[in-house]
C-alpha cells in the first residue's frame, strides 16, 4: 500500500465517522463502530505514514497497544 | 584466565534496530499516546459520574469543524509522508513545497479549532464551567501546542532538507495526527 | 587514577561525607523527638531539626555530584580540571555559606535583615548573603567543568551531566523570586525543589550511573549511549509536568490535578528504565570488575530509586489518592525512600568506586563497605515500611474518621519507636561507611585455593 493508497483510505473512514454521527445512531453499536474506525486510522498512520509496517514485531505491538486502549475506552464509554 | 567467548548478547542485532525511523521519536510516540490515553481514560471515567452533564456540554463543541479538521490532519500527515520520499529522491524542491503545503493545513487547523475556542470563550465557558470542558480544554489544548510545535519542527526540518531530519520532523507531525484520530472521537462523538 | 586534577574530588567527597554525618545524626535526634516528643524542645525545636536534616541532605548530595563531576569529567574529556585553584574556591564558599545558614538558622541571627537574616520560606530560609554565594560557586563550578569539556572529548555522558548540572542551578534563581501571594510563592518553590529531584538531578543521576556501568561492567559506550538518551527523554518528559502533583492544593487552578497525576504516574518510567539499565549492563557485561562494592551501590541505587521514587511516589501521586494522604507518614515513608534509593546510594556508589582510585588503594574488595550498604539499605527499608504502616493509619483515622491531629500521633507511637530502631541502623551503617572509605590501608580478601572434589 502506498502512502497515497493509505491516504485515501484516511479520508474514507473519517467520512464515515462523520456519517455514523450523522446518522442518529446511538449506544453500544455507535459506541463500537466509532471506536473501530478510530483503530483503524490509528493502525494506518502507525504502519504507512510512520512506516512500522516493514516492522512486523513492532506493528505487532502497537496493535496490542491500540487494541486495549480502545477495549477499555469502550468499557468506561458503555459504563456511562 | 578464561577466553573471551565469541558470542555475547550484545552483539546480536537489537530489535531496536528494525524501528524505522529516529529511536527518540518513538519514544516521545510512545510517551505522548500514554498521556493522551491516560487523559482520554480519566475524561471517560468521570463521564461515567454525570453523562446527561457530558452530553450536554458536548454540544458546545464545534462537531462538523472537528470533523473537517480530521480531513485536514490526515491530508497534511500525507503531504509530509510523500515529502519524507521526495527527501530520499533527493529532490529538494518538491519536499520544501510539500512540507509547506503540510503546514499550511496544520495553520488550517488551527483557524478552525481557535473559531471554536472564540465561541466557547464568548459563551463564557471557561476550564471550570464543568469536568467536560476542563478535560476538553486541556486535551485539545495540549494537542493544538503539538500542532504548533509540529509547524516549526517541520519549518525547520524542511530549512535542514537531509532525509534523516525530514523523516524525524514528519513522525513528530503523523503523531500529532495519530492523537486526533483517537482524541476526536472520544471527545467529539461519544 | 589518570589525571591529576582528579584528586579535587578526594576534598569533595569528605565534606560531603561529613556533613551526611551530621545528617544522619540529625535524622536520630527527630525519630527520638517523635518517640518522646519534649527531647531538646528548648534548645533544637523540631522545625530547626528538620530544616538542618534535609538541608545538610541536600546540600552533601550536591557536594557529592560536584565531586563526581571532578572526577569524572577528566576522565571522559581526556582533560585536566581548567582549574584547580577555582574548584577549591568554590568548595570554600560553599563550606563557608552552609556554616552560615547553620549559624543563623540555629540563633535566630540577624533577624529580620535584608540580606543577613533567614528568609523564612521552608528550605530556601537561607539568608540572601548565602544565596549569593550559592550562585557564585555555581556559576564558578559551571564555568570549570564547561571549559573543561568544551576544551576536551565531548560525550553522551558529559553532556547530560552538564545539562543537568547548568538546568539545575537556573533553576535556584527562583530561590530569589519571593512573590507576596502565598500561591504563587509555592508554585515558584516547587520550581527548585521538584524539579532538582524529579528532573534535573535525574539527569545527573542517569550520567552517573551510565559513568558506573561503563567502567563496571564494560558494556559498550554506545549501548550505554542509547540508553542513557532514552532514560533521559522519558525523565524530561515526565517530570516537568509532574510537578503538578505539588499544585493540587496550593490554590492553583483545578486542571492541575489531572496535568499531576497523569505526568507525574509516568515518573516511573525512568526509574524503571534505569533500573532495567543497571541490570541488563550487568548481565551483558564482559568485565568481572573487582571492586564488587561500588557495583552493589549502584544496582541497589536503581532498584532502591525505583521503588522508592517509583512505587512509593505513585502510592500518593494521584489526586484522589492525595487528597487524603497529604502530608501524612506516607510523604515521610516515600520521601526517605526516594532520596536514599536514588541519590544517597549513586554519591555513595560514585565514591565507593572512585576513592580507593583516588587514595592508590586498587584493587580493594570493600568488604566492610558492602556490610555497610545492607545495613543501612535494610535499616532504611525497614524505615519505609513503618512509616507507610504509620502513615496508612494516620490517614483512616486522622482523614477519614476525622480524629485530632495529637490524638493520632498518640496511636502511632509503637511506629515511631521501630522507626528509631531502623535510623538507629542506618547512622551505624553511615558510619561504617565512612570508616571503610577512609581508614583501612589493606583490605583484600582473596578466595582460598579452590579444592576439586575428589
Amino acid at each position: 500500500m502506498t502512502v497515497t493508497t493509505a491516504w485515501a483510505l484516511l479520508i474514507a473512514l473519517s467520512a464515515a465517522s462523520t456519517l455514523l454521527a450523522a446518522s442518529g445512531l446511538q449506544g453500544a453499536a455507535f459506541t463500537v463502530a466509532v471506536l473501530v474506525l478510530a483503530g483503524w486510522k490509528s493502525r494506518l498512520i502507525l504502519g504507512r505514514y510512520l512506516g512500522l509496517a516493514v516492522a512486523p514485531v513492532w506493528q505487532r505491538g502497537f496493535d496490542w497497544i491500540l487494541a486495549l486502549v480502545l477495549i477499555l475506552f469502550a468499557v468506561l464509554a458503555l459504563a456511562a | 584466565m578464561t577466553a573471551p567467548t565469541p558470542t555475547r548478547p550484545q552483539d546480536q542485532p537489537s530489535v531496536l534496530d528494525s524501528l524505522p525511523g529516529e529511536l527518540m521519536m518513538w519514544v516521545l510516540i510512545l510517551s505522548e499516546l500514554a498521556v493522551f490515553g491516560a487523559g482520554l481514560a480519566a475524561f471517560l471515567a468521570v463521564r461515567i459520574t454525570d453523562p446527561a452533564g457530558f452530553a450536554e456540554a458536548q454540544t458546545h463543541l464545534h462537531r462538523t469543524g472537528a470533523g473537517i479538521n480530521t480531513v485536514v490532519l490526515v491530508t497534511s500527515g500525507w503531504l509530509a509522508a510523500l515529502a519524507v520520499q521526495a527527501a530520499e529522491a533527493g529532490r529538494k524542491v518538491r519536499l520544501r513545497g510539500l512540507l509547506a503545503l503540510a503546514s499550511a493545513l496544520g495553520v488550517v487547523f488551527l483557524v478552525l479549532k481557535g473559531s471554536e475556542y472564540a465561541d466557547l470563550a464568548r459563551a463564557g465557558i471557561g476550564f471550570e464551567t464543568h469536568a467536560f470542558f476542563t478535560f476538553s480544554y486541556l486535551l485539545t489544548g495540549f494537542h493544538a501546542a503539538h500542532v504548533i510545535a509540529g509547524i516549526l519542527l517541520l519549518g525547520l526540518v524542511g530549512a535542514l532538507a537531509t532525509p534523516r531530519a525530514v523523516e524525524t520532523g514528519a513522525a513528530f507531525w503523523h503523531m500529532v495526527d495519530l492523537v486526533w484520530v483517537l482524541l476526536f472521537p472520544v471527545v467529539y462523538l461519544l | 587514577m589518570k589525571y591529576k586534577t582528579q584528586k579535587i574530588a578526594i576534598a569533595y567527597f569528605a565534606v560531603a561525607l561529613a556533613l551526611f554525618t551530621v545528617q544522619v545524626t540529625l535524622g536520630l535526634i527527630l525519630g527520638w523527638i517523635y518517640v518522646s516528643p519534649n527531647f531538646l524542645s528548648e534548645i533544637l525545636p523540631f522545625n530547626i531539626g528538620r530544616m538542618l536534616h534535609t538541608n545538610s541532605l541536600v546540600v552533601w548530595l550536591l557536594l557529592g555530584f560536584f565531586g563526581a563531576a571532578y572526577y569524572l569529567v577528566p576522565e571522559e574529556s581526556e582533560r585536566e580540571i581548567h582549574s584547580t585553584k577555582l574548584a577549591y574556591l568554590q568548595l570554600i564558599i560553599l563550606v563557608v555559606g552552609t556554616a552560615g545558614v547553620v549559624v543563623t538558622y540555629l540563633f535566630n541571627l540577624f533577624d529580620g535583615n535584608f540580606l543577613l537574616g533567614n528568609e523564612g520560606r521552608e528550605f530556601i530560609e537561607q539568608p540572601r548573603w548565602v544565596k549569593a554565594g550559592i550562585v557564585v560557586a555555581a556559576l564558578i563550578f559551571l564555568y570549570n567543568i564547561s571549559l573543561t569539556v568544551l576544551a576536551g572529548k565531548k560525550t553522551a555522558i558529559t553532556n547530560i551531566l552538564l545539562l543537568g548540572l547548568w538546568l539545575l542551578s537556573l533553576l535556584f534563581l527562583f530561590a530569589f523570586y519571593n512573590p507576596a501571594n502565598l500561591a504563587l510563592d509555592k508554585q515558584y518553590w516547587w520550581f527548585i525543589v521538584h524539579l532538582w529531584v524529579e528532573a534535573t538531578w535525574e539527569l545527573v543521576m542517569a550520567s552517573i550511573l551510565a559513568f558506573l556501568m561503563l567502567k563496571l561492567t564494560g558494556v559498550d559506550r554506545e549501548v550505554i549511549e542509547k540508553w542513557l538518551y532514552v532514560i533521559v527523554a522519558t525523565a524530561l518528559f515526565s517530570g516537568i509536568l509532574g510537578t503538578g502533583h505539588h499544585y493540587y492544593w496550593i490554590g492553583t487552578p483545578g486542571y492541575w490535578q489531572w496535568i499531576g497525576s497523569i505526568f507525574s504516574t509516568l515518573e516511573i518510567v525512568p526509574f524503571f528504565g534505569m533500573m532495567a539499565f543497571a541490570f541488563v549492563m550487568v548481565w551483558k557485561g564482559r568485565r568481572d570488575h573487582p571492586n564488587k562494592a561500588a557495583m552493589l551501590w549502584a544496582l541497589g541505587c536503581a532498584t532502591l530509586a525505583f521503588f522508592g521514587a517509583g512505587v512509593w511516589g505513585f502510592l500518593h501521586t494521584l489526586h484522589g489518592v492525595n487528597y487524603y494522604t497529604h502530608g501524612t507518614q506516607i510523604t515521610a515513608a516515600h520521601g526517605h525512600l526516594a532520596f536514599f534509593g536514588a541519590y544517597v546510594s549513586l554519591n555513595l556508589a560514585i565514591i565507593s568506586y572512585a576513592m580507593p582510585i583516588l587514595r592508590g588503594r586498587d584493587p580493594y574488595n570493600q568488604v566492610l563497605n558492602m556490610a555497610s550498604f545492607w545495613l543501612m539499605s535494610g535499616g532504611m527499608v525497614f524505615m519505609t515500611f513503618t512509616l507507610t504502616f504509620a502513615g496508612t493509619v494516620q490517614t483512616h483515622l486522622q482523614r477519614v474518621n476525622g480524629q485530632a491531629y495529637m490524638d493520632v500521633q498518640d496511636q502511632l507511637w509503637i511506629f515511631y519507636a521501630m522507626r528509631f530502631g531502623s535510623g538507629v541502623a542506618v547512622v551505624l551503617g553511615a558510619l561504617l561507611f565512612i570508616y571503610a572509605m577512609a581508614f583501612p590501608r589493606r583490605e583484600v580478601i582473596e578466595p582460598g585455593p579452590a579444592v576439586a572434589a575428589e
